[in-house]
């Protein structure tokens, strides 16, 4: 072919699209690899395992991750060790039941206080034994506390800062002797996790121990599988309830978020779990009445809206009711908890408290929606309303409210919505400021703030509960990190009452002294109670029975109340098909 | 050579700036991890803890100049540190329970993602106006802007939850050992096609659009005509003549996604329960866990670093022009 013809005939392949063949055949290759691997991935797709674990192994959902790091210690900080070693790995001498509001002895099958109060002695169970087949003594809670006392990281629970020593004679008795009278810290004393000293004495530096192989006296103690994904514990062979615990093993599969563990529950792959189902009649009940399950008794902890008391004009307790009147409760349950929770009542004690809560104070009417009432006290401490209707301070410049709340906690961030709009209503121009968790925390610490939504503290008296809302001895000067007493509140006599409170062991001159402190924190109300929190719990009862609710309430159901939870694993049991 | 080693050295200057950058940024956040734990159980756990938890980490010991010469001799030495939100379990260790899921499953999405894309970009713009030019690119760009999140979640329902085609989560079955088998491998890749699937499908669309862009520029030049005219055959004229200097732009963007790789994918993490480093950097940062952000952020800033030196390496050698000021 002459060389122009070539040239020519190049040039028109140019004006031409491509050949539709080589594009047909790249097409087809690749459209063919891909169906070859769907194909492929159907079949597999076929292997799918099923959701249920085995049987008689409890799946649980309680911690959120999204791969799990083995760590079994139990005196570490708790959140440290994955959460059976402080419910089915470690056991305490006694265990405070929450619902019944009785101890339940355990490792410990007594204890009792001197007649001076100083010294608690605790008789050690006969017959019970370590993981690996050691008998259980008195030397190894000894040794538990003089590692609480060497390691400072342990002692979470500051224990040493009112024990002067622990000993056993016997063998068989612990005494432990405390450097002033301070009943309150038996909570601490018997719910402290025990370790075998046969095991830990040989370890050099504990607090790095992380525990792989842990040797427990609680029902389950056998790691049989750790992987990222999941994890399983086996029983314990020489556990010292006859017969328990029937469930033969725990499963703890890894959620990231709840929404993951939720649909887990709702297939099937999670027996009991400690989430927050949204919708959970309809969308996780509705699906299998009969053993799907929840129960979320108001046993939480209260959730406040603070003041903060060092900063005008928050001082004044008139401002703090006016406030207080300002806001439709039963609305805010509704908006920000779709009602799985009521207006807390005056004393701002949860039903975990039922038993010393003075009904009385709870009545108080500054707890109830009232804009008139409001309106009157905010007048009268001297808030009038400016021309623009907003209120100014008695020094004349305008009350402006920040609500400081943890951005993507979506229930309290509704509330937030609810009690800001609230107060623009008698005249104080409030925002809701959303802030991060670390931020948010800071501030409240540090006191750098107006108001904020947050929790209250926890403990089987309300003891700790108003110590940390109103004692002068929580009280920290703005500026400085304050672990309690945020809104900086302390009142002499309150407590006057709560050291007398630590000096008592009657039931009935605690409960009068508690019915004093609350009648005292009504009368100052150091912060405005808003509603107790519900502790989430849900349970599938297909597989498994035994799980306390309404009917049985003979422990939480919810598996996040350390180590309240034992009490339920040892009632669990397969069931009978 | 004397090109890739000044860059080198170029790259080892940059690395020691984050380096100490790594140690900076995060002690400059508000809070510390104390509270950040205390926090996280929300009244749970007694104010005094708060006291013991500061007194672990250490947080009080020595001034933020000698934590960041034993920071820096920590670094020299491979040590991480302990994490402190994962306490006392080794940064290497926490790590560990992630690098691998991630670098498979993110890695092998963005090279997916950029073979696939760049092959479809090539063919479109080379057929332009075609069925796959005008087809591909919108489709690819509306899905590509929806929410990740959302896209992801619906992918998870329909396939996983009400076909039940993939699993619902994980990277791997429960019952499965890992391990070098067949049988692993089977199931693992099977567990990885949604959440890789997913990554590719919501990228793909960038890598196809660009390089379609490029490959259009590109065949209006001469020596594209030229090549015609030789009379090379046209997947000659296509592959080694146009694509070859198209795809330039686009490795250059590749490199940095395959940096940022080791960041890892947070969304699919935590739709599919899928370990891996997304979801610990977000961990670190919420629970303040010094030791463990600046392990994370080593990783992430070497891999970024030594994935452009090797872009540069690559560009030099697909670019004879990058190399002719030596």
């Amino acid at each position: 072919m002459p060389r122009t013809a070539r040239i020519l005939l190049a040039r028109g392949a140019l004006d031409l699209p491509p050949r539709r063949t080589e594009l047909e055949r790249a097409l087809k290759a690749w459209l063919v690899a891909l169906a070859a691997t769907s194909t492929g991935l159907l079949s597999a797709g076929c292997a799918i395992e099923r959701p249920e674990p085995p049987a008689g192994v409890l799946s649980v959902s309680i911690e959120q991750t999204s791969a799990w790091v083995r760590n079994f210690n139990p005196l570490l900080p708790a959140g440290a060790g994955r959460w059976p070693t402080r419910n089915g790995i470690y056991e305490p001498l006694q265990i405070y039941n929450g619902v019944t509001h009785r101890w339940v002895p355990w490792l410990g099958s007594e204890a009792t206080w001197s007649d001076d109060l100083r010294t608690l002695r605790v008789s050690v169970r006969r017959g019970v034994r370590w993981s690996d087949g050691a008998p259980f003594t008195a030397d190894d809670v000894v040794f538990t506390f003089e590692l609480l006392r060497k390691h400072k990281v342990f002692d979470s629970n500051d224990v040493w800062s009112f024990l002067e020593s622990v000993r056993t004679g016997d063998g068989q008795t612990v005494e432990m002797r405390l450097s002033r009278v301070f009943v309150p810290g038996m909570d601490s004393l018997l719910q402290q996790p025990i370790v075998p000293r046969h095991i830990w004495e040989k370890i050099a530096d504990p607090m790095t121990f992380t525990n792989p192989e842990p040797v427990g006296t609680g029902p389950f103690t056998e790691v049989r599988v750790f992987r990222n994904q999941v994890y399983e514990l086996g029983k314990n062979p020489y556990y010292w309830q006859a017969g328990k615990p029937a469930v033969d093993g725990l499963r703890f599969l890894a959620f990231p978020s709840n929404d993951q563990a939720n649909m887990a529950l709702i297939e099937g792959a999670v027996d009991w779990s400690a989430n927050f189902v949204p919708a959970i009649d309809r969308t996780f009940v509705a699906r299998d009445p009969k053993d799907n399950h929840y129960w979320s008794p108001l046993f939480g902890s209260t959730v406040f809206l603070y003041a903060n008391t060092a900063r005008a004009p928050f001082g004044d307790v008139r401002i703090r009711k006016a406030l207080s009147r300002a806001i439709d409760r039963d609305k805010l349950v509704q908006v920000a908890m779709y009602g799985y929770t009521r207006p807390a009542d005056a004393t701002g004690l949860s039903d975990a408290y039922a038993d010393l809560r003075d009904a009385e104070a709870g009545a108080a009417d500054w707890m109830r929606y009232d804009t008139a009432a409001a309106n009157a006290l905010l007048d009268e401490a001297g808030a009038l309303r400016g021309p623009d209707g907003m209120r100014r301070t008695a020094e004349g410049s305008p009350l402006r409210i920040e609500i400081q709340v943890v951005s993507g906690w979506s229930d309290w961030v509704r509330g937030g919505q609810v009690i800001a709009s609230a107060l623009r209503e008698v005249g104080v121009d409030a925002k809701l400021r959303l802030y991060d968790m670390s931020a948010w925390i800071d501030h409240l610490q540090r006191g750098d703030f107006d108001m904020a939504i947050a929790w209250s503290g926890e403990g089987p008296t309300p003891y700790r509960f108003y110590r940390w809302l109103m004692s002068p001895e929580t009280v920290t000067p703005l500026g400085q990190v304050a672990a309690s007493n945020w809104h900086r509140f302390g009142d002499a006599r309150a407590g006057e009452l709560l050291q007398a409170f630590e000096r008592t062991s009657d039931p009935a001159e605690q409960k009068r002294l508690m019915h004093d402190v609350e009648r005292r924190f009504v009368e100052l109300v150091p912060a405005i109670p808003l509603f107790p929190g519900p502790l989430w719990g849900a349970y599938r009862t297909r597989r498994f029975e035994g799980f306390p609710n309404a009917d049985n309430p003979y422990a939480k159901l919810t598996p996040n109340a350390a180590p309240e939870a034992l009490l339920v694993l040892v009632e669990l049991r397969p069931k009978v098909k | 050579m004397g090109y890739a080693l000044r860059r080198l050295g170029f790259y080892l200057l940059a690395a020691f700036a984050s380096i100490t950058l790594n140690f900076l940024v995060p002690r400059l956040m508000p809070g510390d991890p104390a509270s950040a734990m205390f926090a996280r159980f929300q009244g749970q756990m007694q104010p005094e803890a708060m006291t013991a938890l500061r007194a672990s980490f250490g947080l009080d010991a020595g001034s933020t100049f000698q934590q960041y010469l034993a920071y820096l001799k920590h670094v020299f030495t491979g040590d991480l540190g302990r994490s402190i939100a994962y306490y006392p379990t080794p940064v290497t260790d926490v790590i560990g329970t992630g690098l691998a899921w991630t670098l498979v499953l993110t890695g092998v999405a963005v090279i997916l993602s950029f073979a696939l894309g760049t092959f479809l970009g090539t063919l479109a713009a080379w057929r332009r106006g075609g069925l796959l030019d005008s087809m591909f690119p919108p489709v690819l760009a509306f899905i590509g802007a929806f929410p990740y999140f959302w896209l992801a979640m619906f992918a998870l329902y329909l396939f996983g939850f009400v076909l039940g085609w993939f699993p619902l989560r994980h990277a791997y079955s429960y019952d499965m050992t890992p391990g070098p088998t067949f049988g692993f491998f089977l199931d693992a890749v099977h567990h990885a096609v949604l959440p890789a699937a997913t990554i590719v499908v919501a990228t793909v669309g960038g890598w196809m659009l660009g390089m379609r862009n490029n490959m259009i520029g590109i065949l209006g030049s001469d020596y594209i005509t030229m090549a015609r005219a030789k009379g090379l055959s046209q997947k000659r004229v296509m592959w080694r003549y146009a694509a070859r200097n198209a795809l330039l732009p686009s490795i250059t963007s590749f490199g940095m996604a395959l940096g940022f790789v080791l960041s890892g994918s947070l969304l699919s993490e935590i739709i599919f329960s899928y370990p891996g480093m997304g979801y610990l950097l977000v961990q670190a940062v919420r629970g303040q866990d010094y030791p463990l952000m600046q392990g994370l952020f080593l990783i992430i800033t070497l891999s970024v670093l030594f994935a452009n030196w090797l872009v540069d390496i690559t560009i030099a050698w697909l670019d004879p022009r990058t190399r002719a000021n030596e």
